[in-house]
């Protein structure tokens, strides 16, 4: 208990922190109230990477290196239906665009999922009496998407062109406008952290998954295969950070610095709230998200411009040096 | 040993070690082979009154010289991963912070330029010693994923902060003009050659005294059991430091080689190709295996050169191999990891070990789980 409540203490300093850099870098609350949103809107796509990585690691102890990969293929996949040309065309077909970005994250969805069974059905298990080996395998894993993304996409950055309605519409506050689209993504995170949330504590899936990260081998003693939940966590976990890359497209584009980046900062996510805890994943990609959105403000207008995108890692550092089992972690 | 002493291969150091001083003389005797088989001069052409770098001879030397660095790089990689079971995903961190060490000590300070040299390659090695200890130190105590990811951390921090640094001419990096001329890969390279071979001969030695020594063995108790390790009274952490240690600094020595021959420090130094490809190479060739980082980074190295302008017709699509190359690889490093994980040198010990059936000398289990 004690050492939950200085997990809660140091939640509150950073945030507190966080907030009041932001302060007093904007000049109004409506900038303030900006920067607040691109943290949240960051922290959701964060924690779309990082669920999937935290739980496949408290579970089955494979650090996943390839889930940026995941996030990053999410992202094009989406790209390629919503857009003409490409692999998919669907312009014909789907005229509408609302309806088409649907679909586009539909297919995502679905190839983060066919990608991440095969992975783990076909790779990873053989792997499991090696596990040195695994992570080895994931970081090649990686390799071999960005290069397959490179090879089908080719390496130049695609922005997002096709507009459709959520994306483009604002609202007023404070005097400044607001992307909807944000505030949707920020909305759709939260939803998917409640429903995760859910799952895990509610329904019989959810304790197997919660036993199986206490103890695997008293599951699999209790006449439950692991291996199949195994297989199931980690394809949901590869499908949700392609869905976050899906929906993160319209905003970041597609390029293939997503995935490498993406993978560090969940990595700082998942370390900074303690490997394996969910209620730490969430709160961790909230962290990091403000303090890149915060970063991100600080860095505008001098020469450190490579301030936001060393953030995470300087949070990562700092956590390891000072707590390196995490806000949540049980230190082991 | 356990060897007989009839046995052919005991008769004499000389003749033990034929095929390596084989290897050796082909090597420092190899300017001149070309030279001879070409009919190129191995010290290049002379023009006026300096000498121009040009000819198969001295092509073939900045060949093998890039192999040498990439078997140095591996060699490093492999006392980490191989011999103590250490995992790193950011080797590229000490290959560019002592290249960009040197080149800063060269171009952007007024000392003497050989004294620059010195200087630069003592810091640079140093610094990279200091670096890996500094990691070790915070991330050893904790599970071996932990190392993994903070060296993978650091080095993509310094990879952005170099891409991003004005001073160091940001993405572009900039050119060492000033070197010694007898070390100049542009104006004396032969010179510069032997000194790679003299690297390269120089760290095999050290590494095989130092995983050989007493030391060592507490390297591989460690890679094998950890905790047995630690429980039978050895304080691992000061071991793996070292370990580390000396894996930064050889790697920094590569990095050192590799700004040298190119003339040029960027930011590309400290990329994650740097990583993969010592990994890569290691499992390829062997973990845990002397020869084994050898055979792989300079297989690859050749394969990578002769391959690098064939192209593959696919049903009348044609495809460069440059372009693949790397996916290639990746698919390659895939199937080592799965299906051939003791690597080249490692199988081949494997077989001669069951050919021979020596009940009292273990199967080399170097591709053991360690957590």
């Amino acid at each position: 208990m004690r050492s939950q409540r200085t997990s809660l203490i140091a939640i509150f300093v950073i945030l507190i922190f966080l907030l009041g850099v932001a302060l007093i870098n904007s000049n109004s609350l409506g900038d303030f109230g900006i920067t607040l949103l691109s943290g949240l809107f960051q922290g959701m796509l964060l924690f779309l990477v990082a669920a999937g990585m935290s739980i496949v690691f408290g579970l089955m102890d494979v650090l996943n290196m390839a889930q940026g990969s995941y996030f990053m293929v999410g992202a094009y996949v989406a790209f390629d239906v919503q857009h003409t040309g490409g692999l998919i065309d669907l312009t014909n077909i789907i005229p509408d665009p609302n309806f088409r970005f649907v679909v586009a994250v539909l297919a995502a969805v679905l190839v983060g999922a066919a990608f991440g069974y095969v992975l783990e059905r076909f790779l990873l298990r053989s792997l499991y009496s090696r596990p040195i080996f695994q992570l080895v395998l994931t970081f090649g894993v990686s390799l071999v998407a960005l290069e397959l993304v490179k090879f089908i996409w080719t390496t130049t950055p695609y922005s997002w062109t096709e507009l459709f309605g959520v994306r483009e519409s604002f609202f007023e506050l404070f005097g400044q406008r607001f992307s909807t689209y944000r505030l949707f993504v920020v909305g759709m995170g939260i939803a998917l952290i409640v429903a995760i949330g859910l799952l895990l504590q509610r329904s019989r899936i959810g304790i197997i998954i919660r036993a199986g990260v206490e103890d695997r081998e008293m599951v699999q003693a209790l006449g439950i295969h692991v291996r199949s939940v195994f297989t199931l966590v980690f394809t949901l976990g590869c499908a949700i950070a392609a869905f976050g890359g899906a929906v993160a497209a319209p905003f970041l584009g597609a390029s293939t610095t997503l995935g490498s980046g993406f993978l560090l900062q969940a990595i700082a996510v998942v370390v900074l709230g303690g490997m394996g805890s969910y209620a730490g994943t969430a709160v961790g990609s909230v962290l990091v998200g403000l303090a890149i959105a915060v970063a991100q403000d600080t860095a505008i207008g001098t020469s450190f411009a490579a301030l936001p995108s060393i953030t995470p890692m300087l949070l990562l550092v700092l956590v390891l040096l000072v707590r390196p089992s995490g806000l949540f972690g049980n230190s082991r | 040993m356990i060897q007989k002493q009839n046995s052919p291969i005991q008769r004499g150091w000389l003749r033990r070690n034929a095929l390596p001083l084989l290897l050796f003389a082909f090597l420092v005797l190899f300017p001149f082979i070309v030279g001879a088989i070409t009919d190129s001069s191995p010290y290049g052409v002379v023009r006026g009154d300096r000498m121009i770098m040009r000819g198969e001879s001295v092509r073939w030397q900045s060949v093998l010289i890039e192999a040498y660095i990439l078997i140095i790089l591996a060699m490093s990689y492999n006392l980490l991963f191989g011999f103590t079971g250490v995992i790193s995903f950011g080797h590229a961190l000490f290959f560019g912070t002592s290249g960009y060490v040197l080149g800063l000590m060269l171009e952007y300070t007024a000392i003497d330029t050989t004294l620059a040299l010195f200087v630069g390659a003592a810091l640079g090695i140093v610094l990279c010693g200091v670096l890996a200890l500094v990691i070790g130190f915070v991330t050893l105590r904790l599970k071996g994923v932990y190392f993994a990811i903070f060296t993978l951390a650091v080095a993509e921090m310094f990879y952005i902060f170099f891409s991003r640094w004005q001073l160091t001419r940001a993405e572009d990096g900039f050119a060492i003009t000033e070197l010694p001329a007898w070390l100049d890969p542009s104006q004396s390279r032969i010179n510069f050659y032997y000194l790679s071979l003299a690297a390269v001969i120089l760290t095999f030695v050290f590494i095989r005294r130092l995983v050989n020594s007493p030391s060592g063995a507490v390297f591989k108790a460690i890679r094998e059991n950890e905790d047995r390790a630690q429980s039978m009274g050895y304080n691992t952490l000061n071991y793996k430091l070292l370990s580390i240690m000396f894996a930064g600094m050889l790697a920094g020595v590569a990095g050192l080689l590799q700004v040298i021959l190119n003339k040029k420090v960027g930011p590309e130094l400290l990329g994650v190709s740097y990583t993969v490809d010592p990994l890569l190479m290691t499992i390829i060739g062997g973990i845990g295996t002397f020869t084994g980082p050898v055979i792989g980074a300079g297989g690859l190295h050749f394969l990578d050169v002769f391959l690098r302008d064939a192209q593959i017709n696919l049903g009348g699509v044609v495809i460069d191999i440059a372009n693949i190359w790397a996916l290639l690889l990746g698919v390659i490093f895939i199937l080592a990891v799965i299906v051939f994980p003791f690597g080249i040198v490692g199988t081949w010990q494997r077989w001669q070990a069951r050919r021979h059936r020596h009940p009292e000398k273990p199967l080399p289990d170097a591709a053991a789980g360690q957590d």
